[in-house]
């Protein structure tokens, strides 16, 4: 028994001593071998009388597995050592720059465009567009400013020749889909697009965007339009702005005003921005000019309809606090880049 | 227009409002105040008298000067020529606010001196704008020698102390150019009484005459022309040269500034002529007048047909409704008058003050527009005022050519419809009231109200719409609430060609390029040099710079200008795209017919395009190897890989060789995008010639017509099985001749492979050693693949053996 004893401390010993894997391998061949010290134990066992023969039996298999045992646990200690030191020597420094995919970005005219698309096609808008060479008769005749009208000096036009010009403004858009619908009302239409006018400085450039809204039907009223815009404003400088309307003059609406937002950067306080008046005027609109249904076929004593046009560059400044319009077309990388981020 | 606040005040009173309030109370009722200035800064001014002068005695232009200003004699030094003993004059006291600051008390070269004594120019006003005999120009203001010493209300009394709007009215209220028609304007906003001086018909009395007046032309319709004798120049009474003075006007006599005068009043532009210069006593309109004609401003303008031209006994006298005659203007020995009150059509007018660049007021007052009853007003007005101030008599008879063809509106309104499109409930009496206020005479019936329009008006205010305008701008919009229309729902979405671009522009900005918007307008160059133009390109008639002139027919130029742009800006990767419409020109057969409908051809052509720009950097990664320089492939691979996301695989688009634009394109590494056998695109390297013209280098370039893409039916998502069986792969590197092709070599694999091969791909090119010249190894990866089952060795090694065999024989390929 004594021996049993002694191989096993001896063989624990020797396990306890095993630095690496190879090492506690060895010990492993040489202790529970088929030459090994546990081995010769059984050797032993046929010299032994049939009662000695079972205790026997019973202690070096104890002792077998107490060895096995400590040899697992030792594979384990050793093993997570081993991977320690390679993780170790893995090391990295982990301040140096990360894989950037390169991202590109969307220019900022589109970004309120398409915010403005979202607000509209949420409330039933559908998006619709048309040339910039256009006719004259769009562009004028067919919104009320027949020709030598004194309105025409308010837009400086780009003509080509006496039918063509480059659109003065989206209203040419409402006035050719206005035509399409006639016969198809109600309709609700958001119009945006490129427009051009000879007028060139830090707050004109000689072409720019717009954004007009059209809505057409049975009893469609001037609050309509205001509870319409409303909603507009909160969608892009989110909610807190209120609105009121000013008097204005269109030769395509009847009556006209302009808008004006609370100011989103002093919330209607008075700051440099909105020069004290805690008022940004943001767009004009009004109901939609009786004549301008009658040359579109649509009767003025049925049908009502509200417009409203917005600068989407001056939407872009204010959101964005952009101070030169300029600005948008140079293209210039480092002003793009700005425009990376999702909000 | 400029407002005097004391001349609004002679017909309406508003001199108990601060005037920020007025203005902001006109503001908003929709006639814009878009500035208010004090006619003078100054103040602390008092009126003295110089009762001591002497030379300075340490300068050889300064005074010394002890002057009286009332309360006491102060010790003033003034360098101004005309200073000295016995005038009256201007004092800035110590602490007066003048034009450039603030007085002093100071010492000037060892004198005190105590306050300054001005000229008008540093009180404020321009030197365009000094009274006639005025000394402000060369020294100190001179006063009457009976003014009193020590005034202080001395700049009221001189017409200097006043507030001047600054109105800008909507074209539609041209009327409130007008001061009688702002008045009353003002009177109906503020609610009060207003007053015009308007003596209706004083101008009908009058003699004999054997004044003609004709008009050939259909655009002057009507002419008032008047006769008066025994006219006396001199100057004008002090309060017409002030008001004249605070609207902006100088004074030069009695008849000139009645003119003037009747203008601001009545917004009508008259004329006077000096009788002696119509012996004939006859004016004859004409519109086919031709030649030189030297008017009052010295310039000789060259007349052609069209202009409005007055004339008197076939000769011209005044360039009508733009600017008088020189050979018929006032002079100062003038006694008999013509008076011309007329109205010339807007059009006519504006136009030849446009081909003249001949802006005054007077033709800028017809282009805009005239009441009606305008001549007559004026004419009235002008007779009064030259027989009170000027001596005027022995007036002759007016006589008038056409007439003022002037009926009132008469626009009838509901309540019903009122509220209905207002969306407001606004009872029938405020809205009376408002009406009222305006002078629109409303007759109410029920809650009908019937307007009769004054003729100011008769321009702006002709629907039931006009009518509803006016009583909500009076009200206010303040009350109006917030509504959405209820209407029928309508499904809001966007169309297939909204919703493309929407895919391109978020691929494009994922795989790092930055969208721009560029200029429509292009140049000689840009329009000239593009790729796929359109058409024909559209120049526009009057352009603002040679840099936008053309409407562009491909974008190429603008994406080439923005990389050149950067560039010089030291920004080398730039990676950019542009979505847009290009136009080309399509002249029509047919004349437009009109009225037009929407689905009428216009006369151009129109395409949306996508252009893509690489330079440089695609990717900058330096630390993890990982940068990305951008050349053919990456430009094709970024296009290939749009379009299978759009639908088009690359099944269904062809890449060829380019041949039909070598001169924006580099031969050898550009091909055209086909579909459908029509070409819808071009990409590749940008010639070396046009890279010069923007002083760029190693620049790719892709332009592809979108209409093209929304049109052609693009591929849906297909689920395919996935194959339970797995696929095998080998590779095959063969040496062949640098100019055969990869795709030929993996077509020929492909269809050598027979239907158990499912895809050759080249993962290697290489040149250079161990490689002949002229010749490449290009290794192949074919994958073989069956659906029902599991390839085995010898069902593959016949097949790519096969492949090999069609390489060597096609190719003169040789294994390696």
């Amino acid at each position: 028994m004594d021996t049993i004893e002694t191989v096993k401390q001896q063989g624990l010993s020797a396990i306890e001593q095993a630095n690496d894997l190879d090492a506690l391998n060895q010990v492993r061949i040489t202790y529970l071998g088929k030459k090994g010290p546990v081995q010769d134990l059984m050797k032993i066992m046929k010299d032994l009388s049939a009662e000695e023969k079972p205790k026997f039996g019973a202690a070096v298999n104890d002792c077998k597995k107490a060895l096995a045992a400590a040899i697992e646990a030792k594979q384990a200690t050793l093993k997570d050592a081993a991977l320690n030191v390679k993780l170790e020597s893995e090391k990295i420094d982990l301040t140096l720059d990360g894989y950037h995919p390169h991202n590109g970005s969307v220019n900022p005219i589109q970004l309120i465009i398409e915010a403005l698309e979202d607000c509209f096609v949420g409330l039933g808008y559908t998006i619709a567009e048309g040339p910039e060479v256009e006719l004259d008769y769009w562009n004028f005749e067919r919104a009320n400013i027949p020709h030598d009208h004194p309105a025409r000096d308010m837009q400086d036009t780009f003509f080509i020749d006496v039918n063509r010009l480059l659109r003065s403004h989206t209203t040419s858009i409402q006035m050719r889909v206005l035509d399409e619908y006639s016969a198809d009302l109600p309709v609700k239409l958001l119009c945006p697009g490129k427009v051009y006018r000879r007028d060139s400085d830090a707050t004109h450039s000689h072409q720019f965007t717009q954004c007009e809204g059209l809505v057409v039907g049975k009893n469609i009223t001037l609050a309509d339009l205001k509870g319409t815009l409303q909603f507009m404003v909160d969608a892009i400088f989110g909610k807190g702005r209120t609105i009121r309307f000013r008097p204005s003059y269109f030769p395509f609406t009847e009556p006209s005003v302009e808008v004006d937002m609370t100011c989103h950067n002093c919330n209607g306080k008075g700051c440099a921005l909105c020069k004290g008046t805690g008022w940004i005027e943001i767009l004009g609109s009004g109901m939609v000019h009786p004549h301008v249904f009658e040359m579109a076929g649509i009767d003025p004593n049925i049908y009502s309809g509200f417009a409203f046009g917005v600068g989407i560059e001056r939407l872009a400044m204010l959101k964005y606090g952009i101070n030169d319009i300029r600005d948008f077309y140079t293209n210039d990388l480092r002003f793009l880049e700005a425009f990376k981020r999702f909000n | 227009m400029k407002v005097s606040v004391k001349w609004l005040n002679s017909y309406v009173k508003v001199d108990d409002i601060d005037v920020h309030e007025l203005a902001d109370r006109i503001t908003n009722a929709g006639i814009e105040v878009e500035g208010i200035e004090p006619l003078t800064v100054a103040t602390s001014v008092v009126s003295g008298e110089v009762i001591e002068c002497a030379p300075h005695p340490d300068s050889d232009h300064l005074h010394v000067c002890k002057v009286d200003v009332g309360s006491e004699v102060l010790d003033i030094v003034c360098g101004a020529p005309n200073c000295r003993k016995g005038i009256k004059v201007l004092v800035a006291l110590v602490g007066a606010q003048l034009k450039d600051g603030t007085i002093k008390a100071s010492t000037i070269r060892g004198c005190a001196s105590n306050g300054m004594l001005c000229s008008l120019l540093e009180l404020g006003i321009e030197k365009n704008m000094l009274p006639l005999g005025s000394k402000s120009d060369t020294g100190i203001e001179e006063l009457p020698l009976d003014t009193v010493n020590g005034n202080a209300h001395i700049l009221d009394d001189l017409g200097l102390v006043d507030w001047i709007l600054d109105v800008s009215p909507t074209p539609n209220r041209a009327d409130c150019n007008a001061m009688w028609n702002f008045a009353k304007e003002v009177g109906a906003i503020l609610n009060r009484d207003v007053t015009i001086p308007w003596i209706d018909g004083y101008a009908n009395q009058g003699g004999p005459t054997k004044l003609r007046i004709y008009s050939t032309t259909a655009n002057c319709p009507h002419f008032l022309g008047k006769i008066v004798n025994h006219v006396q120049l001199g100057p004008s009474p002090k309060w017409m040269s002030e008001q004249l003075h605070a609207a902006g006007v100088k004074s030069i006599n009695n008849v000139v500034d009645i003119s003037n005068y009747v203008m601001l009043e009545t917004g009508q532009p008259l004329h006077f002529y000096d009788l002696r210069t119509n012996p004939d006593q006859e004016i004859t309109v004409v519109d086919d007048y031709q030649g030189p004609y030297t008017a009052l401003d010295g310039i000789t303008y060259d007349l052609v047909k069209g202009d409005l031209v007055i004339t008197s006994g076939g000769k011209a006298a005044g360039i009508a409704g733009v600017m008088g005659g020189d050979n018929t203007k006032i002079e100062n020995d003038t006694t008999s008058i013509l008076i011309e009150a007329a109205l010339f059509d807007h059009a006519a007018i504006r136009h030849t003050s446009n081909r003249l660049g001949l802006q005054t007021e007077a033709a800028s007052r017809f282009a805009k527009g005239l009441d009606p009853l305008a001549q007559r007003k004026a004419m009235d007005r002008a007779v009064e005022l030259l027989v009170k101030y000027a001596n005027g008599s022995d007036m002759e008879a007016t006589v008038e050519y056409g007439n003022d063809q002037y009926t009132p509106n008469v626009v009838v309104e509901t309540m019903e419809h009122l509220n209905g499109l207002l969306g407001t409930h606004i009872a029938l009496e405020s809205a009376v009231d408002v009406l009222k206020r305006l002078d629109f005479d409303p007759k109410v019936d029920g809650t009908t109200i019937t307007c009769t329009i004054p003729s100011y008006r008769s321009d702006d205010v002709k629907l039931a719409a006009d009518i509803d305008e006016e009583v909500i701008r009076m009200i206010g919009y303040d009350d109006l609430t917030n509504t959405l229309p209820l209407c029928e729902n309508s499904f809001g979405s966007l169309n297939a060609s909204q919703k493309q671009r929407r895919m391109i522009r978020s691929y494009m900005t994922n795989h790092g390029l930055n969208e721009i918007i560029s200029f429509t307008l292009v140049d000689d160059y840009g329009s000239t040099h593009g790729a796929l133009p359109l058409g024909p390109r559209i120049a526009v008639a009057s352009p603002l710079s040679e840099e936008h002139k053309y409407v562009r027919n491909s974008l190429m130029s603008s994406l080439l200008s923005t990389v050149a742009y950067n560039h010089a800006h030291f920004i080398k990767d730039v990676n950019l795209y542009e979505v847009s419409s290009v136009y080309g020109d399509h002249p029509l057969d047919q004349p437009l017919v009109y009225p037009m409908h929407y689905t009428d051809p216009n006369p151009w052509d129109q395409q949306e395009r996508l252009g893509i720009v690489l330079s440089g950097l695609l990717e900058t990664n330096p630390l993890v190897h990982h940068s990305l320089k951008t050349d053919y492939y990456v430009m094709k691979g970024l296009i290939e890989g749009l379009l299978e996301q759009l639908g088009y695989d690359g099944k269904r688009i062809k890449l060829v060789e380019n041949t039909i634009d070598t001169d924006h394109f580099h031969p050898y590494q550009s091909v055209t995008i086909q579909l459908n056998g029509q070409t819808i695109g071009i990409f590749g390297r940008v010639h070396p010639a046009m890279e010069a013209h923007y002083d760029i280098q190693d620049i790719y370039y892709g332009e592809i017509d979108l209409d093209a893409l929304v049109n052609g039916h693009p591929n849906g998502i297909k689920v395919k099985t996935i194959n339970k069986y797995p696929s095998t792969s080998r590779d095959l590197s063969i040496v062949v001749k640098e100019d055969v092709k990869a795709a030929d070599l993996c077509a020929s694999a492909k269809s050598a492979g027979g239907k158990l091969v499912s895809s050759v791909n080249v993962f290697d090119v290489y040149t250079g050693q161990h490689v002949e010249k002229g010749y490449k190894s290009v290794s192949l990866s074919i994958v073989y693949e069956s659906f029902d089952h599991t390839l085995k060795d010898d069902e593959i090694n016949p097949i790519q053996d096969k492949i090999v065999d069609t390489l060597v024989c096609v190719y003169h390929a040789v294994q390696r």
